[in-house]
């Protein structure tokens, strides 16, 4: 990849080292240099105990779209946790650890013994230094990133600043104890003799006029809500849509809007419908389990025909699962879940730019066309830190939904139109009192069983959700790679395009024509353009992130047409190597085809 | 021979990694560890003088790439001290306070720089030339068509002084009684070998030892060496070339037999069964000379790790040096050791 700049650092502790706190102030300081930065941390499932951290940071002067298969750079804060890791290091990449453990370590439990031949060591008293600097070996963290600055040359002004940054509400010694210790690390880094190729250089000027942020894709959507002028949230507390109801709890009251922390999930979705038909822009957010619970409530909002918008990001399942892991195995759920043909719009963006993107338009569409609609993540791309630059004006819609058009006693609230949406009044509105049901009902919305109301609202109900492929101000599809006809293609969803991205740039620079395409909206389907880019590829690979291959099956059910499936369900993001050797295979298939022909 | 024997080496130099290939040829599934201090992968410290020629990437000197030790299942143990070697539990202790077992000991630590104990007080003013950090730094701190000086001038010396003056520079040679040190030379042949410098270009400094060095300020590495007859020297780098001190004082209580490096019998053995010693850190056992004394050379260091190797494997193998241990001077004038020589 031709990129200037492209390396990739992991930080892994035990939790209580401080892997996270220092992972974050990498990127922060780095983004801040001027750098392009994609940052994803694991961490464990427990809240307390000693389980393993692991910040990986890539930072590039051009824009990248995923996490690296590799390190270029492995710190070591605990070496049992880093040990398995190991392996993740390229040859003469730098391997950083702590030569002076506080206590003896078992043969084979130091992590110099397991380094490859091809990996450089580092070895750094850290807890030594730490408390020659510090007075207490709390600091070997900052140590570790003080070094690994010295090493690489950064200034190290971006790391003050974000250090101080950091600890802005905590007491001026503890910020004076991270910089002591950034600095002794950053002297011995300095000191050091650079054997490892990693190469940082000074980043290139920006070509956005915008501001650079770092921001997580949960970050965006709570940036997209409050852009799109969220009024009223509902929400309980799940890994890991989490951080969406945290930032908003501090940010809507500055805002004008209301949060409420509900008993259970089904409350919350039941509130941010009964807030949606008030006329609020309105919103929750859950993870799988949760949606689970949501899904009779959705049915309601289909049949009520009431906007609101959930926010889902998903995790290892089912039951409870992987909570702290990532995967794609919600695309049923979010698309189909529930009983009866409650037909709903699900948008799913690829990065953390596009979340707050769709976050936004996503409470236009669910008013335009009166339904909720659910935003699609997963926990690598609700977590993961990106650079992004957002645009200073706000692109986002006010509320607009179809008024009524004849108000009074002949209000007909769910009128069979010819684009199928309904003049909408809101409890209040003068002439607009009609019955709001999760019956069967007509255009009044009276309730009623006979078969030809209800086959004409059940097609109400699915045809007027069509013109959403046509909204405008967002991509529910876009293409990427060579045009005209291609070898391979890649068609996915979600997180996994960053990663099938990567992997097309790199099977490109081997000469095999391919291309990639990212479907945002999941429901409806954008059958035509889809259809399209079959139609120009060889071959279709659809790699994603669970065991069944739901995007696979959703997208031959709506195109009729064979995929080859690359399904991976460990609970990690894909792998990119593994991506471009799948392209290789295909190309390889293709050309023996072509060549027997 | 079973198996899960573990061979360790302690050093990875020439010696060592010899060693190790030979073991694992003649051993394929035991498990073989190789121990360095440093961080590199074994390099060709004899070429060493070619940074002054502009091959200044350390992949450069690699005598084996990465894959080399993982296509022979060797590990490699970088950045790694021993501090304490216990033959009654056959136990190396590691700065890093891990402990690692061994079945079988080879000994190949090599040696370090000797400065006399008069200069100890100014070592941080000197730079060595014995791994590839220093000498980098050395070819750095010397400006073009600038001077170095040497101290001594021992043969590792006198080998850089070649290359240096080929690049230009300026070599003023400080002389000591361990000028061309390992060689043992007569009076009379010393005359001829300075004369013999001099024709390389060596300017020699024959005006009694080294007093005290002193930093000439603002100039980074520049130094000005006073000499006992109260002359000066000045030059932009001074290195000191007093010949080799074998490395061995985490031996210090281990109980193996020492004098100034390991004592061994002609087949490396120490006083320990399955503990050997190879390279520049051991004596072995001349009955010609009936001494223990040191080999030095490419060459020789390389046949005691095979010897060693052989030993450790269950073979008899007893070490001979074919090794010259005569300076010659060439057709043009110029000096020549056979230490200088190596694949």
């Amino acid at each position: 990849m031709a990129y200037d700049t492209d390396i990739q650092i992991s930080i892994c502790g035990s939790a209580g080292d401080g892997t996270i706190a220092v992972g974050d102030i990498f990127k922060r300081a780095m983004a801040h240099i001027g750098y392009r930065v994609i940052a994803f941390d694991q961490y464990p499932a427990e809240i307390r105990g000693f389980g393993k951290c692991i910040a990986r940071t890539r930072v590039a002067t051009s824009r990248v779209y995923s996490m690296k298969g590799y390190s270029d750079v492995l710190v070591s804060l605990n070496d049992l946790h880093a040990i398995p890791h190991v392996g993740e290091v390229r040859n003469y990449g730098a391997l950083i650890y702590d030569s002076a453990p506080m206590s003896a370590v078992a043969e084979g439990a130091h992590i110099s013994g397991h380094l490859k031949p091809g990996h450089i060591p580092y070895a750094l008293p850290m807890r030594e230094v730490s408390e020659l600097a510090t007075g207490a070996n709390r600091s070997r963290n900052f140590v570790a990133l003080g070094f690994v600055a010295g090493l690489y040359q950064l200034p190290q002004d971006a790391f003050h600043h974000a250090i101080a940054a950091k600890f802005e509400s905590k007491a001026a010694a503890v910020t004076k104890s991270a910089l002591a210790a950034f600095d002794s690390g950053f002297e011995a880094g300095a000191a050091s003799y650079q054997f490892d190729d990693v190469r940082i250089d000074a980043p290139r000027g920006r070509k956005s006029t915008h501001e650079a942020r770092m921001m997580t894709g949960n970050g965006a959507i709570v940036q997209g809500c409050l852009d799109a002028g969220i009024e009223t949230f509902f929400g309980y507390p799940i890994t890991p849509a989490t951080g969406i109801m945290e930032h908003l709890a501090v940010e809507m009251p500055r805002h004008g809007g209301r949060l409420v922390q509900t008993e259970d999930e089904i409350a919350a979705i039941s509130a941010a419908i009964g807030a949606g038909y008030a006329g609020s822009r309105a919103a929750t957010a859950t993870s799988g389990p949760g949606l689970s619970l949501m899904t009779e409530m959705m049915g309601l909002g289909v049949m009520a025909e009431v906007p609101v918008v959930i926010f889902v990001s998903q995790r290892g399942g089912p039951s409870t699962g992987l909570p702290t892991k990532t995967e794609q195995s919600d695309l049923n759920l979010a698309v189909w879940g529930g009983h009866g043909d409650a037909r709903r719009i699900v948008l799913a963006p690829t990065n953390v730019e596009g979340c707050r993107r769709c976050a936004g338009r996503a409470f236009e569409i669910a008013e335009q066309f009166q339904v909720p609609v659910i935003v699609l993540v997963d926990l690598y791309l609700s977590n993961r830190y990106e650079t992004v630059f957002l645009q200073d004006e706000n692109e986002f819609l006010p509320k607009n939904w179809k008024p009524a058009t004849t108000p009074g006693a002949g209000y007909r609230r769910y009128e069979l139109t010819t684009d199928g949406v309904s003049p909408r009044c809101i409890p209040g509105e003068a002439g607009g009192i009609h019955t709001a049901t999760g019956l069967e009902h007509d255009e009044y919305g009276n309730p009623s069983d006979n078969s030809g109301t209800h086959s004409l609202m059940t097609q109400k109900r699915h045809e007027k959700l069509q013109a959403a492929i046509k909204h405008p101000g967002i991509n529910f599809t876009k293409r990427f790679g060579d045009s005209g006809k291609v070898e391979v293609g890649l068609l996915t969803w979600g997180s996994s395009f960053g990663e099938a991205l990567e992997a097309m740039l790199l099977a490109q620079q081997e000469g095999i024509r391919c291309a990639a395409m990212k479907v945002v909206m999941l429901s409806p389907f954008p059958v035509r353009s889809v259809l399209r880019f079959y139609k120009d590829c060889q071959q279709i690979l659809v790699p994603e992130l669970n065991y069944t291959g739901q995007f696979a099956k959703l997208l031959t059910s709506e195109i009729a047409l064979p995929v080859t499936r690359i399904s991976h369900a460990t609970g990690a993001p894909l792998d990119v190597a593994n991506l471009v050797e799948a392209i290789r295979r295909a190309a390889r298939k293709h050309r023996r085809r072509h060549n027997a022909a | 021979m079973p198996s899960s024997t573990h061979h360790v080496v302690l050093g990875n130099g020439i010696a060592g990694n010899h060693a190790a290939s030979v073991i694992r040829e003649r051993e394929p599934d035991s498990r073989i560890t190789i121990v360095s201090a440093g961080a590199l992968l074994f390099y060709n410290r004899y070429d060493l003088p070619n940074v002054f020629r502009g091959r200044q990437h350390w992949v450069d000197y690699l005598v084996h790439p990465p894959e080399y030790y993982e296509s022979r299942n060797i590990t490699l143990r970088r950045k790694t001290q021993v501090t304490e070697l216990d033959t009654r539990t056959q136990t190396l202790s590691l700065a890093h306070r891990e402990t690692l077992h061994y079945d079988k000991l080879l000994i190949a630590t090599g040696g370090h720089a000797y400065i006399p104990e008069r200069l100890l007080d100014y070592t941080k003013l000197m730079l060595g030339f014995h791994n590839f950090i220093v000498a980098m730094q050395a070819q750095k701190s010397v400006r073009k068509g600038g001077t170095v000086i040497m101290l001594g001038g021992d043969v590792m010396g006198i080998d850089l002084a070649r290359t240096v003056i080929a690049t230009g520079h300026r070599v003023i040679l400080v002389l000591d009684s361990r000028t061309f040190w390992p060689h043992e030379v007569t009076p009379s042949e010393r005359v001829k070998y300075l004369q013999a410098l001099t024709n390389m270009g060596v300017e020699v400094q024959d005006s009694g030892r080294v007093e005290r060095i002193e930093m000439i300020s603002g100039t980074g590495s520049a130094r000005r060496v006073f000499l006992e007859n109260g002359e000066h020297i000045r030059g932009d780098v001074v290195m000191p070339f007093y010949g080799l001190v074998p490395t061995v004082d985490f031996l210090a209580t281990s109980g193996i037999d020492m004098e100034r490096g390991i004592l061994v019998n002609p087949q490396l053995q120490t006083v320990r069964d399955n503990i050997w010693a190879a390279g520049d850190v051991c004596q072995i056992w001349s009955a010609k000379h009936n001494a223990y004394r040191f080999f030095y050379g490419y060459r020789n260091v390389k046949a005691m790790g095979e010897v060693a190797a052989h030993n450790m494997t269950g073979k008899k193998a007893t070490f001979t040096s074919t090794v010259s241990e005569e300076l010659v001077i060439n057709r043009d004038g110029t000096l020549y050791s056979p230490y200088w020589e190596y694949d």
